[in-house]
């Protein structure tokens, strides 16, 4: 009964959404009058599809198994949080909270005033659009209402146990709020060469919008690297996975449009280059869509292969793509290209950034679908791993912090006077060359690339860092959220290095009461107890470790889910300030012994340290903007 | 030609020029970083280079798990020819005899040696080469 009410909004909200972008087509989009008209219709779609979707919360939370989605992915034992996040454990739901998202956007951005009845009109309509376009796909292709006829099951399937999880909880959703903000820029961007009027600062207008949805994006990969860290027991933070890189792309390209975006006033040719970004940006996240939706790419994160699922995306993107550039040429001449950028001024170097962003998109870009290509081509199975990413990332990198530390002293529209410009710069160098001799000291030989990546790492820190005493000393502006941002990129690099230089690992065969030692830590095993849990069975083995004079327990276990019969391992994790010592249990061997994996990861958790300085970057960008128009 | 026009011409060559020299580069990369998917019948038929990182996919044979110390061998079969592989470390949770497996190594005087081990995330997951047969 619910389920089909939910079902009807649905539909409803469709049809009221269709009804929003067939108004902004046909009214006067400059009156007040219509303007209102659009904005309540969006709202009233907006709001029976947040119902629609909070009834099916309900049904989950009350384990309706009738919808078969629900007895497919949540079980009665589960907790209620899990029950609610079930729903985002699939394709069909987590499509299903993708749009609410995408329209939730839309409806923030409804509430602010603009100036611009007509451009904001035209906005609201092609985010309308698109939403019923996903609406559709929902309906059509993956249908969370489906109801299982005449008896429901009893007790449910489960949520796979190693998606029962806080981390994984919030991930998916934090990357579709990510994923679909993009809209809000590429709607305004489109509705501006509708518009046609290149007085507009459209740029300015969609600023906070994409940096709002870049701090999402970056948050929701950082949790994902954070989870896959300790929940699949490998150590590591970044895979190269194909699920991982179509995240990746669509963030480095909103990380090139948002450097972008506050030089677009300086040159026209910019303004063309960045309208081309916000329709890049969106495309590469409904692309990420398309690759994890359609099970494409052989992938441990592939949920479904479904072929109809595949071509509906695909159409859909190749759709937005045709009419977004096509309007974007018949447009081109609305810019002359008259006022071209002074070689080595500020913008220059913002200019080089987005070509360096746009190497490692189309690298990426060439790593996920080279693969398909290279099978149908000579029906060879090939897959692309970390070896080519690391040789593409790592000298772009570095050669792009080179021009990061020489930008700081770039003017706008001014070129750079290489005489008087770069004291600061001298001395950065020299105590950076100092500090890598110092992690030489410790570290002892490591390969070249290692040691320009510490270098450039150390560089960028004591850039910034001189940047910011000697602004406060002579009481000058500082821009906060560029050194917030950069310094973050700098430990990154750091601490990325040093997590593979330092980083080491070894698997060990042992029974209780035996002691192992590695790298200064011994490791013993001191007790195997078995567990009861509501919803599994667990083995946990508890270690009594000494490290650095410190002693203290870690207890990985085996777990052997009811549901499905699953098995899982749940890491142990030691947090010290530079390393985690990381453990494993893996199975019994038939003399008693454990296969036990000890790991020790060095700065990982700089890592995320970093990206939250990233995201954090964003917010103050956000809040600085509010302040002024407050 | 005007002035301001060959200028632009040289431009567009120029940029022609670096792109296509990136696009060769990125290209180079990517043939020098692939990893080739064999079964282990394709394994025995090509010339694979030692220092070539292979991926090899089939199902785990039945009896042939075989833990010495903290090495595990194993045999990787596609019900024609087989392989075997040797590996240090955890195996995954879903690794058992008679069921799929992927592994990431080099080959070594016909055996593999893995860096890593992978069993899919599905009980019914069937590596898709051996799925006609």
């Amino acid at each position: 009964m619910i389920a089909d009410i939910s079902h009807y909004l649905s539909i409803l909200s469709t049809a009221i959404f269709m009804l929003t972008f067939s108004l902004v087509l046909v009214l006067d989009r400059s009156a007040a009058h219509s303007t209102l008209l659009i904005k309540r219709s969006y709202s009233h779609a907006f709001f029976l599809f947040l119902i629609s979707f909070l009834l099916y919360v309900y049904l989950a939370l009350t384990d309706n198994f009738s919808v078969s989605y629900i007895a497919q992915h949540s079980n009665s034992l589960l907790p209620n949080f899990y029950k609610v996040t079930s729903i985002w454990s699939a394709h069909e739901g987590s499509m299903f909270l993708w749009i609410v998202f995408l329209s939730l956007w839309g409806f923030v951005f409804n509430l602010y005033n603009d100036n611009n009845l007509n451009v904001k009109n035209l906005s609201i309509g092609i985010i309308s659009i698109i939403i019923v376009g996903f609406q559709l796909f929902l309906l059509v292709t993956s249908n969370p209402f489906e109801i299982v006829l005449p008896f429901a099951p009893e007790n449910g399937a489960d949520i796979n146990p190693v998606l029962q999880d806080p981390a994984l909880a919030i991930h998916p959703p934090t990357l579709y709020l990510g994923y679909v903000g993009f809209v809000i820029p590429f709607a305004y961007s489109l509705a501006f060469l509708i518009n046609g009027n290149k007085s507009l600062n459209w740029e300015k207008k969609v600023k906070s919008w994409s940096v709002m949805a870049w701090v999402f994006l970056t948050i929701g990969i950082s949790l994902g690297s954070w989870w896959a860290y300790y929940e699949l027991g490998w150590g590591g933070y970044w895979f190269w996975d194909p699920v991982e890189n179509v995240a990746l792309m669509p963030w480095l390209a909103a990380t090139a449009f948002i450097h972008s975006l506050s030089v677009a006033s300086k040159s026209n040719v910019l303004r063309i280059w960045n309208l081309l970004l916000s329709i890049i940006v969106f495309s590469l996240s409904l692309f990420g869509a398309f690759i994890v939706r359609s099970g494409i790419i052989d992938s441990i994160h592939s949920f479904a292969n479904d072929p109809q699922r595949g071509m509906y995306l695909l159409a859909f993107i190749a759709i937005i793509l045709f009419v977004s550039l096509g309007l974007f040429i018949s447009r081109f001449s609305m810019f002359d290209s008259s006022k071209n950028i002074k070689s080595l001024s500020k913008e220059s170097f913002i200019s080089l950034n987005n070509i360096f962003f746009g190497v490692l998109i189309f690298s990426t870009m060439m790593g996920i679908t080279y693969p398909l290509i290279y099978e149908l081509l000579y029906s060879q199975k090939i897959s692309v791993g970390a070896p080519f990413y690391n040789a593409i990332y790592a000298p772009i990198t570095i050669l792009a912090t080179v021009m990061l530390v020489v930008s700081i002293d770039s003017k706008w529209g001014r070129t750079i006077d290489i005489k008087g410009s770069f004291s600061m710069l001298y001395v950065s160098l020299a105590i950076s060359l100092v500090g890598l001799v110092a992690i030489g000291y410790f570290i002892g030989e490591m390969p070249f690339i290692i040691m320009l990546s510490f270098f450039m790492g150390l560089v960028i820190i004591f850039r910034y860092s001189i940047l910011v005493i000697s602004n406060f000393l002579h009481k000058k502006y500082t821009n906060i959220p560029s050194v917030l941002a950069h310094t973050g990129l700098g430990l990154l690099i750091l601490s990325i290095s040093a997590n593979s230089i330092l980083s080491s690992e070894k698997v060990f065969n042992m029974k209780p009461n035996e002691t192992r030692s590695f790298q200064n830590i011994t490791v013993r095993f001191s007790e195997l107890e078995l567990l009861n849990n509501s919803n599994h069975d667990s083995i946990r083995a508890t270690f009594s470790i000494n490290s650095e004079g410190k002693s203290f327990f870690l207890s990985p276990e085996k777990r052997k889910y009811f549901a499905r019969g699953q098995i899982t391992s749940e890491t142990a994790i030691k947090i010290m300030p530079f390393k985690d010592i990381y453990l494993t249990i893996g199975e019994q061997l038939d003399n008693g012994q454990w296969v036990v994996n000890v790991q020790l990861n060095y700065f990982i958790r700089f890592i995320w340290l970093s990206a939250a300085m990233m995201a954090l970057s964003g917010l103050v960008i956000i809040k600085n903007i509010i302040r002024t128009k407050a | 030609m005007k002035s301001h026009r060959k200028k632009r011409l040289i431009n567009v060559l120029l940029l022609s020029a670096l792109s296509g020299a990136g696009v060769l580069m990125v290209l180079y990369a990517l043939n020098s970083n692939l990893d080739y998917f064999f079964t282990p019948s394709e394994l025995l038929t090509e010339e694979i280079p030692s220092n070539r990182r292979v991926k090899v996919g089939g199902m785990v044979q039945k009896g042939s798990v075989k833990r010495d110390n903290s090495t595990i061998n194993f045999t990787i079969t596609d019900y024609n020819k087989t392989v075997d592989v040797s590996y240090i470390g955890i195996v995954p949770d879903l690794f058992k005899e008679g069921s799929g497996v992927v592994v990431l190594g080099y080959l070594n005087n016909g055996e593999v040696d893995a860096e890593k081990v992978l069993a899919k995330h599905d009980e019914n997951y069937m590596p898709p080469a051996l799925q006609d047969k």
